[in-house]
């Protein structure tokens, strides 16, 4: 019989308290997992999204929100020249509802720019011109808005055809309504402003090239912000807290499995009071009655850990497919994540077991020869 | 014995325990478990500890065990102070061989997983502590229930899994609460049967509390209590006459 073997069967001697407490410790990790999943994807799913489009730079305001704010679209001009900058597109992306779809991705882009490009038609066509009344659907989107290509679709208070399906090549491009810049600008009362500009550099540019022309970018546009692709959405302050709040929610959650392991460790320190006080008269020392306690503790934690994961991964992909996310994210569930999440639950197994621990220590072996 | 395969050599003179004068005083004095009592123990001495219950005797096994510390006066285990150990733990784990009246198993292992789990202090590696066990279980004539817990043994087995157990890291003395307090008459002969051969064989000091006098004139030796102080200290056939029980 092996230490691990003593610690193993502390925890199975009441099987139902042992699992219920797992429960608890797995909840809080199942959070960590989706939460995080979830905020990481938004930010991995966008960046995705600009690959996809073959945008190198995206150059926007977005400091406080998770859609940019609008600026005028005739600051493309001012770097449509620059050395290194191989196209330019203006994009006017607004989160909005459209029809049955809480939120949805419209991302209006300027007509003949290259973010049309990589877009591959599944069925119909593209809109003829800027002007046409008409938009193409990722192929998530039109799943989720139940459309095929001759329907029709309301967007606010104008009903546009959808002329076509689209493969857009990732979560976020394939959740869009995709429309000509114009079309989105009258629809929102944004004549003329655009929220971001696409620009895609010149084949075989180096990093620090490429960090040298957003921030020359940055000096003729003052009044937006220029950044490598996926790192602007990171770099919100709407995705910070965001994040923030993930990791709030899942810390609340995990306190709650901290509490729920401090309870059930101090019982079996009561229940087994009598045993610790035999243990330490036929010789154990207290180091090792501790060692006990804390390996117990542990390895709730790391159970509740890889069972958390487990909980996690099930309920974001369950998750991912309700219709108020499905389209706009691909959540992140890394291997990193993943082992974070199991640290985490067995940082939180020891430190729920320090007290009992501590409590265990305490007991006078004396006891043994009153029972 | 098989379980240990060191007896000790007899050496009569050799003073294992000595206490002069010792007390223990409970709730700041109103309760004195011990009102000062002087005696030796020789290794390999079979001393029984009788008297009524609340005379002093678990109180005096507890001072023996290191388990609790003397309130005044002094006790030594081979010349050196008890209550000053540096490590009582160490002195539980490796010179003494506690025996309890009600077993105290742990009964969430078997028997083997009991006598092994003293081991634990000890260095042997993890054959070495299983071989062990199931040596002092055929000892003591468990052979057949090495893999039994607790709960799906007779209280005469459990006894015998706990002896074996005391005997695990090798003890020079080992101290009997009751051990056959829990016991009908038949097993409790067993038992003490079974303490006698092993403290024989091995030349091992044994102090047993009972407050049996049959038990008690098993012994080689009886110190008899009565209200925390020694009343009587020589041959067990003269228990009777002077028995306060």
């Amino acid at each position: 019989m092996t230490f691990l073997a003593v610690v193993a069967r502390g925890l199975i001697r009441r099987p139902v308290r042992t699992g219920l407490t797992l429960v608890g410790i797995s909840i809080g990790i199942a959070a960590v997992v989706a939460l995080v999943g979830m905020s990481r994807g938004f930010v991995a799913s966008w960046a995705a999204g600009m690959k996809s489009r073959g945008t190198d730079i995206v150059v926007h305001n977005m400091r406080t929100s998770l859609t940019p704010k609008p600026f005028p679209a005739a600051a493309r001009d001012r770097i449509v020249n620059l050395p290194g900058v191989n196209a330019t597109c203006g994009i006017l992306v607004e989160l909005i509802s459209i029809e049955s779809s809480e939120i949805m991705i419209v991302s209006a882009r300027e007509w003949g720019g290259f973010s049309w490009e990589n877009l591959k038609l599944l069925s119909g066509r593209l809109p003829s011109d800027a002007s046409e009344r008409a938009v193409i659907l990722g192929r998530t989107a039109a799943e989720v808005l139940t459309k095929k290509v001759g329907d029709t679709l309301q967007i606010e208070t104008e009903e546009f055809a959808v002329v076509g399906i689209v493969d857009g090549g990732a979560v976020v491009e394939d959740g869009s309504v995709i429309l000509a810049l114009p079309l989105l600008q009258k629809i929102m009362g944004n004549e003329g402003m655009i929220n971001a500009i696409d620009v895609r550099v010149t084949r075989g540019m180096s990093e620090t090239e490429i960090q040298r022309l957003c921030a020359e970018i940055n000096r003729l546009i003052p009044e937006a912000r220029a950044q490598v692709a996926g790192e602007h959405v990171r770099a919100s302050q709407g995705y910070r807290m965001i994040n923030a709040m993930s990791w709030g929610t899942s810390l609340l959650a995990v306190l709650v499995g901290v509490l729920g392991v401090m309870n059930t460790m101090l019982m079996t320190v009561f229940e087994r009071k009598q045993e610790i006080c035999i243990l330490l008269a036929i010789g154990w020392k207290r180091s090792r009655i501790v060692r006990m306690i804390l390996w117990e503790s542990a390895m709730l934690g790391l159970l509740g850990g890889i069972v958390g994961v487990a909980l996690g991964v099930a309920g974001v992909s369950v998750m991912k497919n309700t219709p108020a996310i499905r389209g706009l994210l691909e959540p992140e569930l890394s291997v990193g994540l993943m082992l974070t999440s199991v640290g985490i639950a067995v940082v939180v197994g020891v430190v729920s077991g320090l007290y009992p621990a501590w409590r265990s220590s305490r007991l006078t072996p004396s006891l043994a020869l009153q029972g | 014995m098989s379980g240990d395969p060191s007896p000790r050599s007899a050496s009569p003179a050799a003073s294992v325990f000595e206490a002069v004068g010792l007390k223990k005083e409970f709730d700041a004095g109103q309760v004195q478990a011990l009102r000062g009592v002087d005696f030796r123990v020789a290794q390999g001495e079979f001393v029984a500890v009788i008297g009524p219950s609340g005379c002093g005797k678990t109180t005096l096994l507890q001072m023996l065990g290191a388990l609790d510390r003397p309130s005044a006066g002094s006790l030594s285990y081979r010349g050196k102070s008890l209550p000053d150990l540096p490590d009582p733990a160490a002195y539980r784990a490796h010179e003494i061989g506690f025996i309890f009246q009600a077993f105290h198993l742990l009964p969430t292992f078997t028997a083997e997983e009991n006598v092994q789990i003293p081991m634990f202090e000890s260095d042997r590696p993890f054959g070495e502590r299983r071989e062990r066990a199931r040596e002092l279980l055929k000892a003591v004539g468990l052979e057949k229930r090495f893999h039994h817990f607790p709960a799906k043994l007779s209280g005469g087995e459990r006894q015998r899994v706990a002896i074996a157990r005391s005997l695990a890291n090798g003890p020079s003395v080992l101290l009997a609460d009751e051990p056959t307090g829990n016991l009908d008459s038949e097993n409790a002969g067993t038992i003490l049967e079974l303490l006698a051969r092993v403290q024989r064989e091995q030349n091992m000091t044994l102090i047993l509390v009972t407050h049996d006098m049959t038990v008690a004139r098993r012994a080689s030796r009886a110190i008899q209590m009565k209200d925390g102080r020694i009343v009587f200290d020589g041959d067990p056939a003269n228990l009777s006459l002077s028995s306060p029980t």
